[in-house]
């Protein structure tokens, strides 16, 4: 009753094993917008890696106020002129882009983390544990997250138990902004977490895993991570972006990064009060964090096209 | 001897999403079904779409708790060596491998699941042994799901289900998700790796041609409770429940010109959330009476026919 | 219809409260005592009448007893003074919300149409030219610091080409109608331009998704003009999710309008939010972000509402 299997049939040539990155790295390359920025972004970061040595060779302290050398136009030691208290303004601007840049990439890592932890066990675990989270995301989402960010970030952290040299050394306000900005700002990573993992929980592969002893761990780290990684990957890129432009509105504002640890946003905090004395001030600053936050969102956008499989004839347009 | 399986009075219900203050109705996907699957035998169950044997399949699989009763498999091979004695074969083949692994990490899983790891060398020899005996070229491993046909994923499941020496394998219709052409290569391949592992099925479908194929056993299932059990050839010459028949009738058949009329279901399946009273099948029945609205009827052989059971007031 | 809006309702209440428990949680841990700030440089106090005071206003009590007081109070109306405007907080807080009100519906009167024109010029070919470049324009709102724009154009057109001032709001109430249109062009013009990125993207998509269904179809083969399909089919049903993306868009905005008002020196809610917190007045930053909460969570309640009214495919 049981015929021969037709072997032969079933080992017709298989299409050669192409890795599905060297897929997505052809289609990133596509992209040349994208592929443009991610070289300029990398040519900033290591422009602005370069400031130690850089201020070594001219012989710079970047802090250091000379109230003496105010306002000087651009000369063979100070490449781009002094600021209203006389420090080198080229050095200030490297130094403030690896605050900045550094501050969206942690933010970014620490929200992932919390929101993937948060949506994985909402859409894992569901039915009230789900509600409430989704509740509270929904409501995080539609508040104005600057006024919060104010709040936070004006918290005395002696009031917490920290010593007051602790809370005003320049680590702790670093970590600060780094840590208030993940918390309030974790909903979108969250959102997208919960969506795929419902959509992955009830896969049959994570039920075959189960039938053979799969635990609720495994599933999560072994079947739903990987396969959920492609929007969260997008996600986070794009994030970059906007993380670094709630921080440099935070410093401006006076509640993030403050000097003398000098950062993008609070370089322009004194150019409106300088906007008639010395105008171009306010320029170099807004310039690189527009340049870095257009190139990181066109980064994402490449990675957005080179992940989706059904992007094949969008994007890449110029 | 004790049977392979043995489910007894198992109800798996389902709470629904009701407001604050009032639960919702309780979906009653299976209702108090027994049955039994001796060794090396193959039980079919059939259905509409709805009747809940998928959901029977999964209690037995072990991916869903029954809300009452016990299910129990007496396995012999001893759970070791990476052995799971219950293994599960789905419907769609392109969902039932993650696409991020390798076939052999997908075909050793079981392995690596198991309480006495096994080693990495050896595990990759089994990979390669269960894809040789399913049919798949040994250089299969080395891919990615995505690579291969639905047929040949289907094969790739099955080596899945295989490499944990398992004693019963529930299969949930793992053929109508594929061409009519593949459909009976795979059909032949379960066949054979059944005589050749001493393999039982709990075989989930509703084609009756495949279940006439391959099943000892078939049991109807209709709003999560049992119409009909008998052996396949009783069961297929001579049904004895008017549900039964009524489903065979609905099979289209080349040649047969106009199909008799009045035996054909009318209506739809009603909703499990609030099955008809007495015989749940009353509403749609030919032959339902006045007892039939009040009583459920008890699942008993026919007259005259021992072995073959059927839910009804009026059986055959 | 009713009972989801009670449900809905009741949610926004609660949230509310919870709301207000942890602003005032928060707020409590600002710098500084709310007493001292009060009474800063005041000779008459002692150490001995402070202590008293801190014993009458309960400041030493534990948070939960300190915000029941607080919440009594305030549901009697009674929100407190505020320490940086010696004034009862809703004194302040009322005509700034006026001030808001008008910068941000004058911001949405700019943004929605722009982002409606130029989100439908680029749905109509994708990869256009014309898409192309309302694609870069909305990159570059998004990626734009909005302080820094606002600096540059105070720059270009206050301080190098004078041609408007570089405040949000004339220094005389009195002041004729356009002159307060000559100072509210370059907030409004600014905060548009941070609303309008995302916007254009979103109508862009949702045009190329409506674009290619088929009641538009239907609508071209019934030889409609291009412009009645795409005004009165097609965009009318692009729209009708963008209720709830305007609203989700309203707390973004509001951010957005505490950075201008800030710059700008216009005394509106984000303005005042930002004085307070500076200023550690603790009564006014409480209350304005909690009246900036609600004001956000029933512009989003509103948009729940409208859209289940609008959309006829969702009954309640």
């Amino acid at each position: 009753m049981t015929d021969a299997i037709d072997i032969r049939y079933e080992r017709a040539p298989l299409p050669p094993a192409q890795s599905i990155w060297r897929l997505r790295y052809e289609k990133f390359r596509s992209h040349r917008v994208a592929t443009y920025s991610l070289l300029c972004l990398a040519l900033l970061i290591l422009v602005c890696l370069s400031a130690w040595p850089l201020g070594q060779m001219l012989d710079i302290d970047p802090n250091k106020t000379n109230l003496l050398a105010r306002f000087r136009p651009p000369s063979a030691q100070h490449w781009l002129g002094t600021d209203d208290l006389g420090r080198d303004v080229l050095l200030r601007l490297l130094y403030g882009g690896q605050v900045s840049i550094a501050v969206g990439v942690l933010a970014t890592g620490l929200m992932s983390i919390v929101g993937i932890a948060i949506g994985v066990s909402a859409g894992f675990l569901g039915g009230r544990v789900d509600s409430v989270l989704m509740r509270i995301t929904d409501v995080l989402i539609a508040l104005p997250l600057i006024p919060l960010l104010i709040v936070l970030g004006s918290i005395d952290l002696t009031k917490l138990g920290l010593s007051a040299s602790a809370a005003n050394s320049p680590l702790f306000i670093f970590l600060r902004i780094v840590i208030i900005i993940a918390l309030v700002d974790w909903t979108t990573m969250a959102r997208i977490a919960r969506a795929g993992t419902i959509q992955m929980r009830s896969r049959d592969y994570v039920r075959a895993a189960t039938v053979s002893g799969a635990g609720r761990i495994y599933n999560v780290f072994i079947h739903v991570l990987p396969n959920i990684s492609t929007p969260l990957i997008v996600a986070a890129t794009l994030t970059v972006g906007r993380v670094i432009l709630l921080e440099s509105t935070l410093s401006f504002l006076g509640f993030g990064i403050v000097p003398p640890t000098p950062t993008w946003g609070n370089m322009l905090t004194n150019a409106q009060q300088l906007i008639i004395s010395a105008p171009h001030l306010a320029i170099y600053p807004g310039i690189l964090i527009f340049v870095t936050v257009m190139a990181v969102n066109f980064v994402g956008d490449g990675v957005r096209y080179a992940f989706d499989p059904r992007a094949e004839n969008e994007g890449g347009s110029q | 001897m004790t049977s392979l399986l043995q489910i007894e009075n198992v109800s798996v219900h389902f709470p629904t999403r009701g407001s604050l203050l009032r639960p919702g109705p309780v979906l009653r996907a299976v209702d108090n079904v027994s049955l039994n699957l001796s060794r090396g035998e193959t039980l079919a169950i059939v259905g509409e779409s709805g009747s809940g044997k998928s959901t029977l399949g999964y209690a037995v699989a072990g991916l869903r708790a029954p809300t009452s009763g016990s299910i129990q498999v007496n396995a012999q091979r001893r759970h070791r060596d990476g052995r799971h004695p219950v293994q599960i074969i789905f419907q769609d083949p392109f969902s039932a491998l993650d696409p991020r692994m390798t076939v052999e990490d997908i075909v050793g899983e079981p392995l690596r699941l198991s309480d006495t790891p096994v080693a990495r060398r050896q595990r990759r020899e089994r990979v390669a042994d269960v894809l040789e005996q399913v049919g798949m070229p040994a250089d299969a491993a080395n891919r990615y799901p995505h690579q291969f046909s639905g047929g040949q994923r289907q094969r790739i499941a099955i080596a899945r289900a295989l490499i944990g020496d398992p004693e019963l394998i529930v299969a949930d219709e793992p053929l109508s998700a594929l061409d009519v052409s593949i459909q009976s290569k795979i059909l032949n391949l379960m066949d054979e790796i059944r005589e050749k592992h001493g393999l039982s099925y709990f075989f989930i479908s509703h084609d009756f041609g495949v279940v006439r194929h391959l099943a000892d056993r078939v049991a109807v299932l209709y709003l999560g409770n049992i119409m009909e059990v008998a052996s396949a050839d009783d069961i297929f010459s001579t049904p004895s429940h008017p549900y039964t028949r009524a489903l065979f009738e609905a099979v289209p058949r080349i040649g047969r010109g106009r199909r008799k009329r009045g035996t054909l279901l009318k209506g739809e399946i009603p909703t499990p959330l609030d099955p008809p009273s007495g015989c749940v099948f009353h509403t749609r029945c030919p032959r339902a009476t006045a007892i039939c609205t009040t009583t459920r009827p008890a699942l008993e052989s026919a007259a005259g026919r021992p072995g073959h059971l059927a839910a009804c007031h009026h059986k055959d | 219809m009713l009972r989801y809006s009670l449900s809905r309702l009741s949610q926004a209440v609660l949230v509310i409260a919870i709301m207000s428990f942890m602003l005032f949680a928060v707020i409590g841990l600002m710098p500084g005592d709310p007493l001292e700030n009060m009474f800063e440089g005041n000779p008459s106090l002692t150490p001995e009448l402070m202590a008293q005071m801190r014993e009458l206003y309960g400041v030493d009590q534990p948070i939960t007893t300190r915000y029941w007081n607080w919440l009594t109070a305030a549901l009697q109306g009674d929100l407190g003074y505020s320490s940086l405007y010696f004034r009862p907080v809703l004194d302040v807080l009322v005509p700034a919300m006026f001030q808001t009100a008008k910068l941000l519906v004058l911001t949405l009167m700019v943004s929605v149409p722009l982002a409606m024109i130029l989100g439908t010029l680029a749905s109509r070919k994708p990869n256009g030219m014309i898409d192309t470049l309302v694609g870069l324009f909305s990159f570059a709102a998004i990626s734009l610091p909005n302080f820094w724009v606002s600096l540059l154009l105070i720059i270009l057109f206050s301080v190098k080409l004078g041609i408007l001032p570089a405040s949000g709001s004339p220094m005389s109430d009195d002041a004729g109608f356009w002159i307060h249109v000559r100072h509210l062009v370059l907030p409004v013009g600014v905060l548009a331009m941070f609303h309008v990125g995302p916007l254009i993207r979103y109508v862009r998509a949702a045009m190329i998704e409506t674009l290619s269904a088929d009641f538009v179809r239907t609508a071209r083969a019934k030889g409609l003009n291009e412009r009645t399909v795409i005004v009165r089919h097609a965009l009318r049903n692009a729209l009708i999710p963008m209720v709830t993306v305007l609203a989700l868009s309203f707390g973004h905005l509001f951010s957005g309008a505490l950075v201008i008002e800030t710059i700008f020196g216009m005394l509106g809610m984000g303005k005042l939010i930002y004085d307070a917190i500076s200023n550690v007045d603790f009564n006014l930053a409480l209350v304005g972000l909690l009246m900036a909460t609600i004001v956000v969570l029933v512009a989003n309640l509103l948009a729940d509402l409208a859209y289940a009214v609008l959309d006829p495919r969702i009954t309640l």
